[in-house]
């Protein structure tokens, strides 16, 4: 019986003792889990920065300015266009 | 020294004194229970409202804010709005005022204010709270931070940034400081772009740590993206040929609209003047209206395929059918009607193409008042267009029974009633499809749209070859296009000032669609008040019309149907050639 009782005491310290453990473990990951949320908010946000300063970069406005004045480029004439239809270049090539 | 033996003191040898010691131990008892009292009281009956105030001191409710949806044109690659992190500059009067002089210029060079601004509006003592500037960007603010000027303290808003500025403004709108759309697509959609913002209950350590969740999370819901029928390509385009056109001609204001024929998306809606809706002190005025729907006016000659598409539909004309319009003037019920040349005996044709009043208003003759309302109405006229988008005008048009012959003659030929140019374009798909019109949309449209039949499609067909003649070398000549070919109509629609139509203020607008044996464009143009080169609509509204059309049927890849000499040619394919 005595022996029983001491088993059991040491039995509940280990429980106890683990208990304590875990839940500082379990405070320590979702610190990790809370620091992660953060930096896929920081990287959402980089990602939205990023995407408006391509688009601040690909604006028809610059990119039309910089073509005709820089690149010295003309809108593309239907004279000057070859225009294929879809599907028949390979019925056409046959015999 | 006497000695006294202990149990000869005098004390001792008193009678004690038995309710002494009753009184300590009752007092002691006393004391006792008045503890127990108070324990019970804490453990057991505020138990609960002590541990609440103890996890008040280290709980914290955190509002997790939503993010505004994005918005894209038809592409889904070419952003339009977006919201980016920005910082709240506030201050504490009563600690900035400590800050020196060298740290409130540094602050306000930072915040791009004048240094007597920022003293002056932390002047007063009364108030703990003052901000300094909104929509700081995050970089700026952290420069702020590092200054460490005291009483200045951040708070995390979000700013909300359209790339394409001006060329858009009307199409996406803005939407204001809290995030609720005030304008456009902003506020047409509102609801499907904002978020709900989430909450959560957490346990913070002693370094501001968030060591655990108290309550489930209320996750934030982001704001769903949005997806416009818009291409950013098409209306950049328009937009400068609009703004060529204005400077050209010296304009008051100009207005344009591409449709798609086939699916009623509206690909492109430009109103001149813009604004930047980045720059907050910009959205207000004049410019901030887009005149595309909300401004109506007198279409003028714009109207009269629609009136004649109804005498050839009802069967009242047939296309042999002769008017004489004579020499350019016409009584008719008590007012002079005239053309601008003469014209002679003109069928339909002829009248669409000289675009004579005299002739629609003897086309109009041969018409009841009534089945002329039901088909404007039909059309779309006088009524508000079915289309989610703030501000949208349903023009003028009275009951049919109070129309007297004269007003039944004006307005076959596009006086007397009011349009908005989204109305007129939306109309002019009847021709472009097969009598049918086509409902609009401002998003990016997944499968079929509804349609309204107005003419039957033989009707839809002649009326396509009678535009097509208008816009032709006998007709508007400018809205010609190299390998397109395109019908449409010119109007010239003098503007009502002071209750009279003017003689030098005109309106000049071009509506059409192109190519004409598919057609897949609608395009609307208008120009209002132009003050150099010329005022009728086929000089004025015509080449931008063309200049439109060449521009987006390059872009969306149309196969030109009118012959074109080609420059290139492709190399016949050999046997044995590239494969």
């Amino acid at each position: 019986m005595m022996r029983l009782s001491v088993v059991l005491a040491g039995l509940l310290m280990v429980s106890a003792l683990s208990l304590v453990t875990l839940r500082f473990q379990a405070r320590e990951l979702f610190m990790q889990v809370e620091q992660l949320k953060v930096g896929a908010h920081d990287l959402e946000n980089d990602w939205r920065r990023l995407q408006l300063k391509r688009a601040e970069l690909a604006r028809n406005a610059r990119i039309d300015a910089l073509a005709r004045n820089e690149l010295h480029l003309v809108p593309v004439d239907p004279e000057r266009t070859l225009y294929l239809q879809q599907g028949q270049g390979r019925s056409e090539g046959q015999p | 020294m006497k000695r006294v033996g202990f149990h000869a003191s005098p004390v001792l040898g008193m009678r004690p004194v038995f309710w002494r010691a009753r009184l300590v131990v009752l007092v002691l008892l006393l004391a006792f229970m008045a503890l127990a009292v108070k324990a019970l009281d804490l453990q057991v009956l505020s138990n609960e409202f002590l541990q609440r105030q103890g996890e008040r001191r280290y709980e914290r409710t955190l509002v997790l804010p939503a993010t505004r949806g994005k918005i894209f044109d038809r592409s889904g690659t070419v952003v339009l709005a977006s919201s980016v992190p920005a910082r709240a500059i506030w201050a504490v009067p009563e600690e900035f005022n400590r800050a020196d002089d060298a740290q409130v210029r540094q602050l306000a060079d930072l915040l791009g204010l004048p240094v007597g601004e920022l003293r002056q509006r932390t002047a007063g003592d009364a108030r703990s709270f003052v901000y300094l500037r909104r929509q700081v960007p995050v970089d700026v603010a952290r420069r702020i931070s590092a200054l460490k000027i005291p009483g200045v303290q951040q708070l995390p808003e979000t700013r909300r940034i359209y790339p394409e500025g001006d060329v858009l403004a009307h199409v996406v709108g803005f939407a204001n400081i809290e995030d609720h759309g005030i304008e456009g697509a902003e506020l047409a959609f509102d609801g499907h772009l904002s978020g709900q913002p989430g909450m959560r209950r957490v346990i913070r350590d002693r370094l501001g740590r968030i060591v655990e969740d108290v309550q489930a999370i209320v996750p934030p819901t982001d704001g769903h993206n949005l997806r416009l029928s818009i291409d950013a390509g098409i209306q950049f385009d328009v937009w400068r040929a609009l703004q060529d056109a204005l400077a050209m001609h010296k304009a008051q204001a100009g207005t344009a609209i591409v449709l798609d024929v086939q699916t009623g998306e509206i690909l492109a809606m430009v109103s001149l003047p813009s604004y930047d809706p980045n720059e907050t002190a910009q959205r207000s005025g004049p410019a901030v209206r887009n005149r595309v729907v909300t401004d109506t006016f007198e279409p003028g000659s714009i109207m009269k395929p629609f009136t004649a598409a109804l005498a050839l539909d009802s069967g009242r004309i047939g296309l042999d059918t002769q008017f004489d319009t004579g020499n350019g003037r016409y009584a008719y019920h008590g007012a002079v009607i005239s053309d601008v040349s003469r014209n002679g005996r003109l069928d339909v044709r002829g009248i669409i193409r000289q675009s004579s009043n005299i002739g629609m208003t003897m086309i109009a003759d041969r018409l009841d008042a009534r089945s002329m309302w039901t088909t404007f109405s039909e059309l779309g006229f006088g009524r508000v267009p079915n289309m989610l988008f703030p501000g949208m005008a349903s023009g003028r048009l009275r009951p049919w029974q109070r129309w007297r012959p004269i007003e039944q003659a004006t307005m076959a030929y596009g006086y007397g009633l009011s349009v908005s140019l989204l109305q007129v374009a939306r109309a002019y798909t009847a021709f472009a499809r097969d009598g049918d019109m086509v409902s609009l949309s401002m998003v990016r449209r997944e499968g079929r749209p509804t349609s309204v039949q107005v003419y039957t499609p033989e009707v839809a067909r002649l009326m396509r070859g009678m535009l097509e003649a208008a816009a032709g070398p006998d007709g508007a000549r400018l809205a010609q296009v190299r390998g397109y070919r395109v019908a449409g109509k010119s109007g010239t629609a003098r503007k009502i000032v002071n209750g009279h139509y003017s003689k030098n203020k005109y309106r000049s607008s071009f509506v059409g669609f192109a190519p004409v044996s598919d057609p897949r464009i609608v395009v609307a143009v208008s120009i209002d008040e132009p003050g150099a080169g010329g005022y009728y609509g086929g000089r004025v509204a015509a080449p931008v019309f063309a200049d439109i059309v060449s521009g987006t049927l390059r872009r969306m890849g149309v196969r030109p149907d009118a012959p074109v000499d080609a420059l290139v040619a492709a190399a016949p394919a050999r046997e044995g050639g590239i494969r």
